[in-house]
């Protein structure tokens, strides 16, 4: 199935909407300098900060100067109507319409300000993007991705994979972010923001800029893009999603992650990396990110690296929104067949790539432009690439036909052996089963798989052993949530290890600060809930910061701060490159996980997946609607027949993305487990559950 | 070479920074590396270290890429602090 991009819109520092941005690109006009609507006391710190204030926002969109909208809604808002009016949906299409908002910050500009009362409905991602759908009243669904800097790209995966499986008819899915002191000081305790305008893969360039903004596009599948006579501005082609599975802030010198990700996306798309015409780099400017960044284009492409350009020169980085911003500057390069140029660089570091400047305007263009792939990297390693090509209607990928079936061996009851590296050599996504490179999805042949649950483990509160588990050197910077977190993954993952055929790998602390003996499963991805993160942290480095005026922020309290820190921490611990990523909608949180778990366990992009649930609840916060807890279900995709043992619970189906609570789950799980009773069915929120006797199945083995 | 006092000092303040719960100054070796091999500290650890000198020791670190000399050792950061603070 093709998914087109229908609609886009995207408002930056570089302008309100589409036209705007693109005329700023090509005028080489920046949008990074002196703070304005932002109160901070650095002065010293510029931004792309949109030329905006909240209540000139609100006139705009008609909404009142006195009902509290955290920025990012507004932005967001301000992104998706262009997005919508483009491609002229609205209340009157019928069918399944979803939004995919990618924010980490969420209504922190305004929890900033009343710390320390937080109103949760505000603070959540979950609930401004909430604000966003309700503005426009035609989203059935709303879920939110929060893994830092490459949010918006996720979102734009997950979006994709619903129309795929047939859950969504339209998704508009992006990013929204806003500026605030909160992650100003975070990123300047990081010592990562230049006091100059940022030069991506400059020699001399010393730490990015922060931006704001929020890019959104519209993806519906070509069948109904025709059908209702949508024009399509390009064609999400190819993606993919790896962790780059080294630390929670730094990237790997060698970028596997990264490399992962761009390897993945390309595959999908059914392409060869000299196909790839242009690449809009993560590029933020850090010495750190554009080295490993050059270092994985390098491996992807040899010597033949394409044009390759950073706008964050132009935007500064806008963190969450980033990924939806750049596919949309990158869908109007395919449009307008220009190349947008790396602003500000000029000297070479042999570390790094030589991007793209610009050449002579008499200079003839150097190819069309096809295929871009796009590249967004986040905190914690969550690395993600899209492949956006042009339209041309019956398909021009060079699909891969013969070699491979598009199935994996989850299909055909093989057990993979546990010595072949992960499927997934990394990319949950693109990479599947190491015997098929590439390859068309196995979307046309029925699913005929169950997903069963492997293993599980339900913790609550503060009060749990975790030694057994990490070394307390290691779990020395971890606050409750994040050793929760583990030890709750850890036990659910060692559970699954009983099962035929996984990969396990050695986990576990022993004296002398080693790893013991104790096996676990290592699963293909890793999908974790989280509706606050670590708040603890978050309130730490919030009050800190009130109470110090901005000076003196410890980096520790806020790299733990994103929401995807227990998500990535896993695989971090695990070394796991497979996919990862991070879902913060409220209640709505493990829902949307577990689809995102089950849609590609169905598909046969992964066979193993550890799904978790993990919140933290402060006394400032004891209104949230989810509890204290965590808990880690490790589910496997078997075949219909044989080999998934005896007694097993299945997850049937999950109907929507909507309000499930982790406890509710776990007990329901547990009563169909323990069940003397036969067959049965029974629903827990949107999930079904199924529990499968043991006679029928080991009549088949 | 900075004296006993302040090596004993600036343990302490390791200690705390970068939470090293298990560990007391007398286990940990002046000389000793404190990343890579030695504590197993990394780059957030360095960057404590430098919110350490200044909010301690009123020395302000514009460039984290100085930290890599001057946190070499406890003795090193000691010998550094002796000579350079404000407070």
């Amino acid at each position: 199935m093709r998914i087109l991009i229908t609609g886009a819109g995207s408002v930056s520092a570089i302008g309100l909407n589409k036209d705007d941005t693109v005329r700023s690109l090509r005028e080489a006009r920046s949008g990074v300098g002196p703070l304005k609507h932002l109160q901070t006391v650095h002065d010293n710190l510029p931004c792309g900060e949109v030329d905006l204030s909240d209540d000139e926002m609100k006139a705009v969109l008609g909404i009142p100067a006195e009902k509290p909208v955290p920025r990012t809604s507004l932005l967001g808002i301000i992104a998706v109507k262009e997005a919508l009016e483009q491609a002229g949906v609205g209340s009157g299409l019928p069918g399944r319409i979803v939004l995919i908002n990618g924010t980490t910050v969420g209504g922190m500009d305004i929890t900033e300000r009343t710390y320390p009362k937080v109103d949760t409905r505000l603070h959540d991602c979950g609930g401004c993007t909430d604000l966003i759908s309700s503005y426009f009243g035609i989203f059935g669904e709303a879920t939110t991705i929060s893994t830092a800097c490459s949010s918006a790209a996720n979102a734009i995966i997950f979006g994709s994979e619903l129309i795929k499986a047939g859950k969504a008819d339209v998704v508009v899915a992006g990013g929204s972010e806003s500026l605030t002191r909160y992650h100003l000081n975070g990123f300047n305790s990081l010592m990562i923001l230049d006091s100059q305008r940022c030069r991506p893969f400059d020699a001399g360039r010393a730490g990015l800029n922060l931006g704001e903004g929020a890019g959104f596009v519209v993806l519906e599948s070509e069948a109904h893009a025709e059908a209702r006579g949508a024009r399509a501005l390009a064609e999400l082609s190819g993606y993919a999603n790896a962790c780059d599975a080294f630390h929670q802030t730094a990237t790997s010198p060698e970028g596997a992650g990264a490399t992962l990700a761009m390897r993945g996306a390309i595959a999908m798309s059914g392409l060869e990396p000299s196909d790839i015409d242009y690449v809009n780099a993560h590029g933020t400017g850090t010495p750190n990110n554009d080295a490993t960044e050059s270092a994985a284009l390098r491996q992807v492409f040899g010597d033949a690296i394409p044009p390759v350009s950073s706008t964050k020169s132009f935007t500064g980085h806008t963190t969450s929104a980033s990924g939806g911003i750049e596919s949309v500057i990158c869908i109007e390069a395919l449009q307008k067949q220009f190349l947008p140029v790396n602003l500000g660089w000029e000297n070479s570091d042999p570390d790094c790539i030589e991007p793209y400047v610009g050449g002579s305007p008499a200079a003839p263009a150097r190819r069309p432009l096809r295929h871009i792939l796009c590249n967004s990297f986040g905190f914690g390693g969550n690395d993600s690439a899209l492949v956006l090509s042009v339209p041309s209607p019956g398909g021009n990928s060079p699909m891969c036909q013969e070699e491979c079936s598009g199935r994996g061996p989850i299909f055909s009851g093989t057990p993979r052996p546990a010595n072949v590296p992960s499927t997934a050599v990394g990319s949950g996504i693109a990479g599947r089963d190491p015997g098929c490179k590439i390859g068309p999805r196995p979307e046309d042949e029925p699913s005929d798989c169950h997903i069963i649950v492997r293993g599980m483990r339900y913790i609550e509160g503060a009060d749990f052993e975790w030694k057994h588990l990490l070394n307390p050197m290691k779990a020395r910077r971890m606050g409750t949530l994040m050793r929760r977190t583990l030890v709750a993954s850890l036990e659910a993952l060692q559970q699954a290890s009983a099962g035929p055929g996984q990969k396990a790998g050695r986990i576990g602390a022993t004296s002398s600060g080693g790893e013991s003996g104790q096996t676990a499963l290592i699963p293909d991805a890793v999908i974790t809930a989280t509706g606050l993160g670590c708040m603890e942290n978050s309130e730490k480095f919030l009050s800190a910061m009130l109470e110090s005026g901005e000076t003196m922020m410890s980096p520790t309290d806020f790299m733990q701060s994103t929401h995807n820190t227990p998500g990535s921490l896993i695989s971090i611990h695990l070394g796991d490159h497979g996919y990862n990523s991070t879902y913060s909608h409220g209640e709505s949180s493990l829902a949307s996980a577990l689809t995102d778990a089950f849609l590609q366990l169905k598909s046969g992009h992964i066979r193993t997946a550890l799904v978790g649930s993990h919140d933290e609840i402060t006394p400032n916060t004891s209104d949230y609607p989810v509890p204290d807890g965590s808990l880690a279900l490790v589910l496997e995709a078997v075949p219909e027949q044989g080999q998934s043992g005896n007694n097993y619970v299945e997850i049937a189906d999950i109907k929507a993305i909507a309000p499930l609570g982790a406890r509710n789950l776990y007990d329901a799980i547990l009563r169909l487990q323990e069940a003397s009773s036969k067959a049965e069915t029974v629903s827990c929120g949107p999930v079904v559950l199924r529990r499968s006797s043991g006679e029928e199945a080991s009549g088949n083995e | 070479m900075a004296n006993e006092q302040l090596i004993l000092e600036v343990k302490e303040k390791v200690i705390k920074a970068v939470n090293l719960v298990d560990l007391n100054p007398e286990d940990i070796d002046a000389q000793a590396p404190i990343f890579g091999e030695g504590l197993g500290l990394d780059s957030i650890d360095a960057l404590e270290f430098i919110l350490l000198l200044e909010r301690d020791y009123g020395i302000k670190l514009k460039n984290p890429a100085e930290g890599k000399q001057i946190f070499k050792s406890i003795a090193t950061m000691a010998d550094y602090i002796e000579k350079n603070r404000t407070k």
